[in-house]
Protein backbone atom coordinates (compact mmCIF):
# COMPACT_ATOMS: atom_id res chain seq x y z
CA UNK A 1 0.00 0.00 0.00
CA UNK A 2 2.76 2.65 0.76
CA UNK A 3 4.50 1.55 -2.47
CA UNK A 4 1.10 3.07 -4.41
CA UNK A 5 0.86 5.96 -2.04
CA UNK A 6 4.89 7.00 -3.11
CA UNK A 7 3.82 6.47 -6.55
CA UNK A 8 0.93 8.79 -5.74
CA UNK A 9 3.38 11.41 -4.15
CA UNK A 10 4.96 11.61 -8.05
CA UNK A 11 3.19 14.00 -9.21
CA UNK A 12 3.86 13.75 -13.16
CA UNK A 13 3.25 10.14 -13.21
CA UNK A 14 -0.39 10.21 -11.37
CA UNK A 15 -1.13 12.92 -13.81
CA UNK A 16 -0.27 10.80 -16.80
CA UNK A 17 -2.19 8.03 -15.16
CA UNK A 18 -5.56 10.28 -15.16
CA UNK A 19 -5.08 11.15 -18.48
CA UNK A 20 -4.53 8.01 -19.58
CA UNK A 21 -7.90 7.03 -17.78
CA UNK A 22 -9.30 10.13 -19.54
CA UNK A 23 -8.47 8.90 -22.84
CA UNK A 24 -9.24 5.53 -22.72
CA UNK A 25 -12.80 6.63 -21.54
CA UNK A 26 -12.98 9.27 -24.04
CA UNK A 27 -12.28 6.63 -27.01
CA UNK A 28 -14.63 4.28 -26.05
CA UNK A 29 -17.39 6.90 -25.42
CA UNK A 30 -16.63 7.76 -28.67
CA UNK A 31 -16.45 4.40 -30.03
CA UNK A 32 -19.63 3.37 -31.73
CA UNK A 33 -21.59 6.21 -31.47
CA UNK A 34 -23.61 7.79 -34.16
CA UNK A 35 -24.52 11.25 -33.11
CA UNK A 36 -21.98 14.07 -33.02
CA UNK A 37 -22.45 17.15 -30.81
CA UNK A 38 -22.43 19.97 -32.13
CA UNK A 39 -18.27 21.24 -31.53
CA UNK A 40 -17.52 18.44 -33.27
CA UNK A 41 -19.89 19.35 -36.51
CA UNK A 42 -18.87 23.33 -35.88
CA UNK A 43 -15.34 22.03 -36.39
CA UNK A 44 -15.16 19.58 -38.97
CA UNK A 45 -17.62 21.58 -41.05
CA UNK A 46 -15.35 24.59 -40.65
CA UNK A 47 -12.15 22.54 -41.14
CA UNK A 48 -13.81 20.73 -44.21
CA UNK A 49 -15.18 23.97 -45.77
CA UNK A 50 -11.79 25.03 -46.35
CA UNK A 51 -10.43 22.15 -47.34
CA UNK A 52 -12.64 22.42 -50.52
CA UNK A 53 -10.53 25.19 -51.13
CA UNK A 54 -7.45 23.12 -51.50
CA UNK A 55 -8.67 19.51 -52.35
CA UNK A 56 -9.65 20.73 -55.40
CA UNK A 57 -7.35 22.59 -57.52
CA UNK A 58 -4.41 20.47 -56.38
CA UNK A 59 -6.49 17.17 -57.69
CA UNK A 60 -7.11 19.20 -61.13
CA UNK A 61 -3.61 19.96 -61.32
CA UNK A 62 -2.01 16.77 -60.29
CA UNK A 63 -4.91 14.77 -62.22
CA UNK A 64 -3.58 17.24 -65.38
CA UNK A 65 -0.07 15.80 -64.79
CA UNK A 66 -1.17 12.30 -64.94
CA UNK A 67 -3.26 13.10 -67.69
CA UNK A 68 -0.54 14.30 -69.71
CA UNK A 69 1.36 10.92 -69.00
CA UNK A 70 -1.20 8.97 -70.49
CA UNK A 71 -1.72 10.76 -73.41
CA UNK A 72 -0.30 8.19 -75.96
CA UNK A 73 -2.84 5.31 -74.64
CA UNK A 74 -5.94 7.71 -75.66
CA UNK A 75 -5.84 6.40 -79.26
CA UNK A 76 -6.22 2.54 -77.50
CA UNK A 77 -8.91 3.58 -74.91
CA UNK A 78 -10.61 5.47 -77.57
CA UNK A 79 -10.86 2.51 -80.42
CA UNK A 80 -12.07 0.24 -76.72
CA UNK A 81 -14.94 3.56 -76.15
CA UNK A 82 -16.05 2.70 -80.17
CA UNK A 83 -16.86 -1.06 -79.13
CA UNK A 84 -18.46 -0.02 -75.76
CA UNK A 85 -20.57 2.01 -77.41
CA UNK A 86 -21.77 -0.36 -79.93
CA UNK A 87 -22.29 -2.73 -77.70
CA UNK A 88 -24.35 -0.41 -75.61
CA UNK A 89 -26.49 0.63 -78.21
CA UNK A 90 -27.81 -3.16 -78.92
CA UNK A 91 -28.13 -3.35 -75.37
CA UNK A 92 -30.06 -0.75 -75.30
CA UNK A 93 -32.92 -1.95 -77.20
CA UNK A 94 -32.57 -5.09 -75.43
CA UNK A 95 -33.25 -3.03 -72.11
CA UNK A 96 -35.83 -0.55 -73.43
CA UNK A 97 -37.93 -3.76 -74.33
CA UNK A 98 -37.62 -5.49 -71.03
CA UNK A 99 -38.48 -2.67 -68.94
CA UNK A 100 -41.15 -1.77 -71.11
CA UNK A 101 -42.35 -5.84 -70.24
CA UNK A 102 -41.75 -5.58 -66.74
CA UNK A 103 -43.78 -2.17 -66.33
CA UNK A 104 -46.73 -4.79 -68.06
CA UNK A 105 -46.50 -7.58 -65.62
CA UNK A 106 -46.17 -5.17 -62.56
CA UNK A 107 -49.33 -3.76 -63.59
CA UNK A 108 -50.88 -6.73 -64.11
CA UNK A 109 -49.61 -8.28 -60.84
CA UNK A 110 -50.63 -5.49 -59.28
CA UNK A 111 -47.77 -3.42 -57.47
CA UNK A 112 -47.88 -0.56 -54.95
CA UNK A 113 -46.47 2.37 -55.77
CA UNK A 114 -43.76 2.01 -53.32
CA UNK A 115 -42.51 -1.42 -54.70
CA UNK A 116 -42.43 0.13 -58.09
CA UNK A 117 -39.85 2.68 -56.87
CA UNK A 118 -38.55 0.42 -54.90
CA UNK A 119 -35.01 0.52 -57.03
CA UNK A 120 -35.17 3.95 -58.28
CA UNK A 121 -31.85 5.20 -56.65
CA UNK A 122 -31.12 9.13 -56.79
CA UNK A 123 -27.51 9.46 -57.11
CA UNK A 124 -26.39 13.08 -55.06
CA UNK A 125 -23.19 14.18 -56.60
CA UNK A 126 -20.25 15.20 -54.44
CA UNK A 127 -17.40 16.28 -54.05
CA UNK A 128 -14.57 15.13 -52.08
CA UNK A 129 -12.84 17.98 -49.92
CA UNK A 130 -10.33 16.13 -47.74
CA UNK A 131 -8.41 12.79 -46.81
CA UNK A 132 -7.03 11.26 -43.29
CA UNK A 133 -3.37 10.94 -42.67
CA UNK A 134 -4.59 8.65 -40.06
CA UNK A 135 -4.04 4.79 -41.24
CA UNK A 136 -6.75 3.04 -39.75
CA UNK A 137 -9.30 5.20 -40.38
CA UNK A 138 -9.25 5.26 -43.97
CA UNK A 139 -11.99 8.29 -44.72
CA UNK A 140 -12.57 11.16 -47.11
CA UNK A 141 -15.00 14.02 -46.51
CA UNK A 142 -17.43 15.04 -48.75
CA UNK A 143 -18.91 18.73 -49.47
CA UNK A 144 -22.75 17.41 -48.45
CA UNK A 145 -24.25 17.19 -45.03
CA UNK A 146 -27.23 16.75 -43.05
CA UNK A 147 -28.36 20.05 -44.87
CA UNK A 148 -28.40 18.29 -48.31
CA UNK A 149 -30.31 15.06 -47.13
CA UNK A 150 -27.38 12.97 -46.34
CA UNK A 151 -27.98 10.73 -43.50
CA UNK A 152 -25.39 7.96 -41.99
CA UNK A 153 -25.17 4.79 -43.53
CA UNK A 154 -25.52 5.37 -47.24
CA UNK A 155 -23.73 3.87 -49.96
CA UNK A 156 -21.34 6.14 -52.06
CA UNK A 157 -19.51 5.21 -55.65
CA UNK A 158 -17.67 6.25 -58.22
CA UNK A 159 -18.80 6.52 -61.69
CA UNK A 160 -16.30 3.28 -61.34
CA UNK A 161 -18.03 1.23 -58.27
CA UNK A 162 -18.66 1.48 -54.94
CA UNK A 163 -16.37 3.07 -52.77
CA UNK A 164 -17.85 3.19 -48.77
CA UNK A 165 -20.41 4.19 -46.69
CA UNK A 166 -21.32 7.59 -44.96
CA UNK A 167 -20.45 7.02 -41.59
CA UNK A 168 -20.63 10.54 -39.81
CA UNK A 169 -22.89 13.11 -41.12
CA UNK A 170 -21.98 17.17 -39.58
CA UNK A 171 -24.01 19.96 -40.89
CA UNK A 172 -22.08 20.62 -44.58
CA UNK A 173 -19.97 17.74 -44.62
CA UNK A 174 -19.89 14.24 -44.16
CA UNK A 175 -17.10 11.72 -43.84
CA UNK A 176 -17.14 8.53 -45.61
CA UNK A 177 -15.76 5.46 -44.27
CA UNK A 178 -14.28 3.15 -47.55
CA UNK A 179 -15.23 -0.60 -48.00
CA UNK A 180 -11.55 -1.57 -47.08
CA UNK A 181 -12.15 -0.14 -43.61
CA UNK A 182 -15.26 -2.07 -43.39
CA UNK A 183 -14.22 -5.24 -43.11
CA UNK A 184 -16.82 -7.62 -40.91
CA UNK A 185 -13.69 -9.25 -38.98
CA UNK A 186 -12.87 -6.12 -37.35
CA UNK A 187 -14.72 -4.95 -34.44
CA UNK A 188 -16.79 -2.41 -36.19
CA UNK A 189 -17.09 -3.63 -39.53
CA UNK A 190 -20.25 -4.08 -41.54
CA UNK A 191 -20.69 -6.90 -43.52
CA UNK A 192 -21.20 -5.55 -47.23
CA UNK A 193 -23.33 -8.53 -49.52
CA UNK A 194 -22.17 -9.14 -52.75
CA UNK A 195 -23.40 -11.44 -55.77
CA UNK A 196 -22.14 -12.12 -59.27
CA UNK A 197 -23.57 -10.56 -62.39
CA UNK A 198 -24.15 -13.82 -63.92
CA UNK A 199 -25.17 -15.70 -61.19
CA UNK A 200 -27.80 -13.49 -59.61
CA UNK A 201 -28.31 -16.10 -56.62
CA UNK A 202 -25.22 -16.26 -55.43
CA UNK A 203 -24.13 -14.65 -52.54
CA UNK A 204 -20.45 -13.79 -50.49
CA UNK A 205 -19.73 -11.28 -47.82
CA UNK A 206 -17.19 -8.38 -49.10
CA UNK A 207 -14.04 -8.63 -46.72
CA UNK A 208 -10.63 -6.37 -46.96
CA UNK A 209 -7.34 -8.32 -45.93
CA UNK A 210 -5.40 -5.80 -44.95
CA UNK A 211 -2.18 -7.25 -44.74
CA UNK A 212 -1.91 -8.49 -48.45
CA UNK A 213 -4.37 -5.62 -49.70
CA UNK A 214 -6.77 -7.09 -51.12
CA UNK A 215 -10.42 -7.33 -51.74
CA UNK A 216 -11.91 -10.73 -51.29
CA UNK A 217 -15.36 -12.22 -51.39
CA UNK A 218 -15.93 -14.78 -49.02
CA UNK A 219 -18.56 -17.42 -47.99
CA UNK A 220 -19.80 -18.03 -51.66
CA UNK A 221 -21.72 -21.42 -51.67
CA UNK A 222 -20.19 -24.18 -53.46
CA UNK A 223 -22.78 -24.36 -56.10
CA UNK A 224 -21.45 -20.69 -57.12
CA UNK A 225 -18.32 -21.33 -58.19
CA UNK A 226 -16.83 -18.02 -58.94
CA UNK A 227 -15.23 -17.59 -62.93
CA UNK A 228 -12.62 -15.76 -63.10
CA UNK A 229 -13.62 -12.24 -64.76
CA UNK A 230 -16.96 -12.31 -63.60
CA UNK A 231 -18.40 -8.82 -62.57
CA UNK A 232 -19.53 -8.35 -58.58
CA UNK A 233 -22.02 -6.13 -57.66
CA UNK A 234 -23.93 -5.69 -54.11
CA UNK A 235 -26.58 -7.81 -53.84
CA UNK A 236 -29.26 -5.56 -51.62
CA UNK A 237 -29.82 -8.27 -49.43
CA UNK A 238 -29.38 -6.77 -45.60
CA UNK A 239 -30.64 -4.12 -46.58
CA UNK A 240 -28.03 -1.53 -45.59
CA UNK A 241 -26.25 -1.14 -49.04
CA UNK A 242 -28.37 -0.78 -52.37
CA UNK A 243 -28.23 -3.37 -54.94
CA UNK A 244 -26.41 -3.30 -58.03
CA UNK A 245 -23.50 -1.43 -58.04
CA UNK A 246 -20.04 -2.33 -59.38
CA UNK A 247 -18.00 -3.45 -56.79
CA UNK A 248 -15.49 -5.17 -59.02
CA UNK A 249 -14.31 -8.35 -61.04
CA UNK A 250 -12.84 -11.71 -59.95
CA UNK A 251 -9.08 -11.86 -60.34
CA UNK A 252 -8.64 -15.60 -58.89
CA UNK A 253 -10.72 -17.74 -56.79
CA UNK A 254 -9.96 -20.13 -54.08
CA UNK A 255 -11.58 -22.57 -51.39
CA UNK A 256 -12.29 -20.72 -48.50
CA UNK A 257 -11.32 -22.00 -45.17
CA UNK A 258 -13.07 -24.98 -43.99
CA UNK A 259 -13.10 -26.56 -47.77
CA UNK A 260 -17.46 -25.76 -48.11
CA UNK A 261 -17.11 -22.27 -49.51
CA UNK A 262 -15.21 -20.66 -52.54
CA UNK A 263 -13.18 -17.39 -51.32
CA UNK A 264 -12.72 -14.75 -54.01
CA UNK A 265 -10.35 -12.19 -54.87
CA UNK A 266 -11.60 -9.11 -56.17
CA UNK A 267 -9.88 -6.29 -58.44
CA UNK A 268 -12.12 -3.24 -57.03
CA UNK A 269 -13.40 -1.13 -59.69
CA UNK A 270 -12.61 2.36 -58.22
CA UNK A 271 -9.84 3.36 -56.65
CA UNK A 272 -9.61 4.41 -53.37
CA UNK A 273 -6.69 6.97 -53.26
CA UNK A 274 -6.81 10.04 -55.13
CA UNK A 275 -10.79 10.02 -54.84
CA UNK A 276 -12.63 13.61 -56.53
CA UNK A 277 -16.07 13.15 -57.36
CA UNK A 278 -18.41 10.90 -55.78
CA UNK A 279 -22.38 9.96 -55.50
CA UNK A 280 -23.92 9.61 -52.69
CA UNK A 281 -26.74 6.69 -53.34
CA UNK A 282 -30.26 7.93 -51.77
CA UNK A 283 -32.73 4.76 -51.54
CA UNK A 284 -35.93 6.17 -51.96
CA UNK A 285 -37.74 7.10 -48.34
CA UNK A 286 -40.35 4.37 -48.01
CA UNK A 287 -42.09 3.32 -44.79
CA UNK A 288 -41.40 -0.30 -45.06
CA UNK A 289 -37.55 0.23 -46.02
CA UNK A 290 -36.98 3.04 -42.87
CA UNK A 291 -38.75 -0.06 -40.50
CA UNK A 292 -35.97 -2.44 -42.12
CA UNK A 293 -33.64 0.02 -41.47
CA UNK A 294 -34.36 0.28 -37.71
CA UNK A 295 -34.77 -3.18 -36.94
CA UNK A 296 -30.84 -3.71 -38.67
CA UNK A 297 -29.18 -1.50 -36.38
CA UNK A 298 -28.37 -2.26 -33.22
CA UNK B 1 15.17 31.26 -27.46
CA UNK B 2 11.23 31.24 -27.46
CA UNK B 3 8.86 30.85 -29.84
CA UNK B 4 5.63 32.97 -31.39
CA UNK B 5 3.17 30.91 -30.06
CA UNK B 6 0.38 32.85 -31.74
CA UNK B 7 1.99 32.07 -35.63
CA UNK B 8 3.00 28.76 -34.57
CA UNK B 9 -0.91 27.98 -33.84
CA UNK B 10 -1.46 29.96 -37.46
CA UNK B 11 0.93 27.26 -39.27
CA UNK B 12 -0.83 24.37 -37.35
CA UNK B 13 -3.97 25.35 -38.69
CA UNK B 14 -2.49 25.44 -41.93
CA UNK B 15 -0.36 22.19 -41.66
CA UNK B 16 -3.80 20.31 -41.06
CA UNK B 17 -5.43 21.67 -43.94
CA UNK B 18 -2.42 20.67 -46.04
CA UNK B 19 -2.15 17.59 -44.48
CA UNK B 20 -5.90 16.91 -45.46
CA UNK B 21 -5.62 18.07 -48.55
CA UNK B 22 -2.23 18.95 -50.77
CA UNK B 23 0.10 16.12 -49.42
CA UNK B 24 -2.34 12.68 -50.75
CA UNK B 25 -2.11 14.54 -54.00
CA UNK B 26 1.70 14.59 -53.79
CA UNK B 27 2.08 10.91 -52.39
CA UNK B 28 1.91 8.45 -55.10
CA UNK B 29 -1.03 5.91 -55.98
CA UNK B 30 0.24 2.40 -54.68
CA UNK B 31 2.22 4.52 -51.48
CA UNK B 32 -0.77 6.25 -49.86
CA UNK B 33 -0.97 4.16 -47.50
CA UNK B 34 2.30 3.81 -46.51
CA UNK B 35 3.48 7.35 -46.42
CA UNK B 36 1.20 9.25 -44.39
CA UNK B 37 3.21 12.28 -42.90
CA UNK B 38 1.93 13.95 -39.44
CA UNK B 39 2.79 17.68 -40.28
CA UNK B 40 1.57 18.90 -37.05
CA UNK B 41 3.21 16.15 -35.27
CA UNK B 42 6.56 17.88 -36.54
CA UNK B 43 5.49 21.18 -35.57
CA UNK B 44 4.61 20.27 -32.36
CA UNK B 45 7.89 18.50 -32.16
CA UNK B 46 9.40 22.37 -33.09
CA UNK B 47 7.33 23.75 -30.35
CA UNK B 48 8.47 21.23 -27.70
CA UNK B 49 12.50 22.28 -28.94
CA UNK B 50 11.82 26.16 -28.92
CA UNK B 51 9.00 26.59 -26.09
CA UNK B 52 9.13 23.62 -23.22
CA UNK B 53 7.20 20.86 -22.46
CA UNK B 54 4.16 22.77 -21.62
CA UNK B 55 2.93 24.33 -24.64
CA UNK B 56 3.99 21.57 -26.39
CA UNK B 57 1.92 19.35 -24.81
CA UNK B 58 -1.28 21.62 -25.16
CA UNK B 59 -0.19 21.96 -28.67
CA UNK B 60 0.10 18.01 -29.45
CA UNK B 61 -3.42 17.80 -27.34
CA UNK B 62 -5.11 20.38 -29.54
CA UNK B 63 -4.07 19.51 -32.63
CA UNK B 64 -4.18 15.62 -32.87
CA UNK B 65 -7.74 16.06 -31.28
CA UNK B 66 -8.60 17.75 -34.49
CA UNK B 67 -6.89 15.45 -36.27
CA UNK B 68 -8.96 12.91 -34.58
CA UNK B 69 -12.35 14.92 -35.11
CA UNK B 70 -11.65 15.22 -38.71
CA UNK B 71 -10.87 11.80 -39.73
CA UNK B 72 -13.80 10.55 -37.21
CA UNK B 73 -15.32 7.06 -38.18
CA UNK B 74 -14.54 4.84 -35.32
CA UNK B 75 -12.46 6.24 -32.33
CA UNK B 76 -11.67 9.99 -31.05
CA UNK B 77 -8.62 10.19 -29.19
CA UNK B 78 -5.86 8.28 -30.40
CA UNK B 79 -3.26 10.67 -31.75
CA UNK B 80 -5.19 13.30 -29.15
CA UNK B 81 -3.27 11.03 -27.01
CA UNK B 82 -0.31 10.23 -28.50
CA UNK B 83 0.70 13.81 -29.36
CA UNK B 84 0.23 15.20 -25.80
CA UNK B 85 2.32 12.47 -24.34
CA UNK B 86 4.97 12.63 -27.04
CA UNK B 87 4.42 16.72 -26.86
CA UNK B 88 5.33 16.52 -23.34
CA UNK B 89 8.39 14.01 -23.45
CA UNK B 90 10.08 15.81 -26.34
CA UNK B 91 9.44 19.28 -24.58
CA UNK B 92 11.23 17.74 -21.23
CA UNK B 93 13.98 15.67 -23.37
CA UNK B 94 14.65 19.42 -24.75
CA UNK B 95 15.26 21.01 -21.05
CA UNK B 96 17.44 18.44 -20.49
CA UNK B 97 19.59 18.98 -23.83
CA UNK B 98 19.04 21.73 -25.89
CA UNK B 99 17.80 20.21 -29.61
CA UNK B 100 20.74 20.60 -32.45
CA UNK B 101 20.01 19.43 -35.83
CA UNK B 102 21.38 16.34 -34.93
CA UNK B 103 19.65 15.56 -31.78
CA UNK B 104 16.39 16.76 -33.56
CA UNK B 105 16.56 14.59 -36.78
CA UNK B 106 16.88 11.60 -34.35
CA UNK B 107 13.59 12.96 -32.06
CA UNK B 108 11.28 13.15 -35.07
CA UNK B 109 12.64 9.93 -36.31
CA UNK B 110 12.39 7.74 -32.89
CA UNK B 111 9.34 10.00 -31.64
CA UNK B 112 7.37 10.13 -35.23
CA UNK B 113 7.72 6.08 -34.62
CA UNK B 114 6.66 5.87 -31.24
CA UNK B 115 3.47 8.02 -32.09
CA UNK B 116 2.43 5.50 -34.89
CA UNK B 117 3.33 2.97 -32.39
CA UNK B 118 1.08 4.10 -29.79
CA UNK B 119 -1.91 4.97 -32.34
CA UNK B 120 -1.87 1.44 -33.55
CA UNK B 121 -1.24 -0.28 -30.05
CA UNK B 122 -4.92 1.61 -29.46
CA UNK B 123 -6.74 0.66 -32.81
CA UNK B 124 -4.78 -2.94 -31.92
CA UNK B 125 -6.56 -2.32 -28.55
CA UNK B 126 -10.08 -1.81 -29.79
CA UNK B 127 -9.72 -4.63 -32.22
CA UNK B 128 -9.94 -2.32 -35.22
CA UNK B 129 -6.91 -3.68 -36.90
CA UNK B 130 -5.80 -7.33 -36.80
CA UNK B 131 -2.19 -6.18 -38.28
CA UNK B 132 0.71 -7.30 -37.15
CA UNK B 133 2.90 -4.62 -35.45
CA UNK B 134 5.76 -6.04 -37.04
CA UNK B 135 4.11 -5.40 -40.73
CA UNK B 136 2.90 -2.23 -39.51
CA UNK B 137 6.12 -1.46 -38.43
CA UNK B 138 7.57 -2.44 -41.81
CA UNK B 139 4.93 -1.35 -44.35
CA UNK B 140 3.38 1.97 -41.98
CA UNK B 141 5.32 3.37 -39.69
CA UNK B 142 9.10 3.06 -40.69
CA UNK B 143 8.67 4.79 -44.07
CA UNK B 144 6.24 7.56 -42.82
CA UNK B 145 8.89 8.67 -40.14
CA UNK B 146 11.80 8.73 -43.01
CA UNK B 147 9.56 11.01 -44.93
CA UNK B 148 8.59 13.16 -41.79
CA UNK B 149 12.48 13.47 -40.84
CA UNK B 150 12.57 14.44 -44.55
CA UNK B 151 9.63 17.21 -44.38
CA UNK B 152 11.17 18.10 -40.87
CA UNK B 153 14.80 19.32 -42.20
CA UNK B 154 12.98 21.12 -44.96
CA UNK B 155 10.94 23.26 -42.09
CA UNK B 156 13.68 23.60 -39.67
CA UNK B 157 15.23 26.59 -41.80
CA UNK B 158 12.23 28.80 -42.06
CA UNK B 159 10.56 27.86 -38.84
CA UNK B 160 13.81 28.63 -36.83
CA UNK B 161 13.83 32.11 -39.09
CA UNK B 162 10.38 33.24 -38.34
CA UNK B 163 9.27 31.19 -35.67
CA UNK B 164 11.57 31.59 -33.41
CA UNK B 165 12.94 34.64 -31.57
CA UNK B 166 16.11 35.25 -30.20
CA UNK B 167 17.19 35.82 -26.44
CA UNK B 168 19.25 38.68 -26.83
CA UNK B 169 20.71 37.31 -23.43
CA UNK B 170 21.45 33.57 -24.90
CA UNK B 171 23.19 34.66 -28.19
CA UNK B 172 23.51 30.85 -29.18
CA UNK B 173 21.19 30.40 -32.34
CA UNK B 174 22.82 32.44 -34.70
CA UNK B 175 26.23 30.11 -34.52
CA UNK B 176 24.05 27.49 -36.07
Amino acid sequence: MSAIFRLMRNKRLFILMIGLILFIALMGFTFGRNRLTWPEKFVSDAIGTVQGVFYRPVGAVADFFRDLGRLSDVYKENEQFRQTVAQYTQDQIKFNMLEARNKELEELLGFTEHQKNMDNYRYLPAQVVGTTSNPYEKTITINLGSKNGIKSDMAVRTSDGLVGMVSKVKNFTSTVTLITNLDPSSSKGTPVSATFLSKPDSFGIIEYDEETKTLLMSKIEEKDKPTDGDTVITSGLGSLFPKGIIVGTVKSSQVGDFGLTYTAVIEPAAKFDHLRDVFVIVVPELDDVNDVNEVDEP
Amino acid sequence: MSMRINWAILLGLVLVILENTVVPWLIPSGWSDRLLPHLTFILTIFVAGYAGRHPAFLFGLGFGLLQDMLAYGYLIGPYGFGMGLIGYFAGLLSEYKSYTIGLFSWVILVFGMMLDSIVYWIYNLFRLTNLQFAHVFYWQVAPTALLQLLIALLMYVPVRRYLVKALPSTGEDSSE
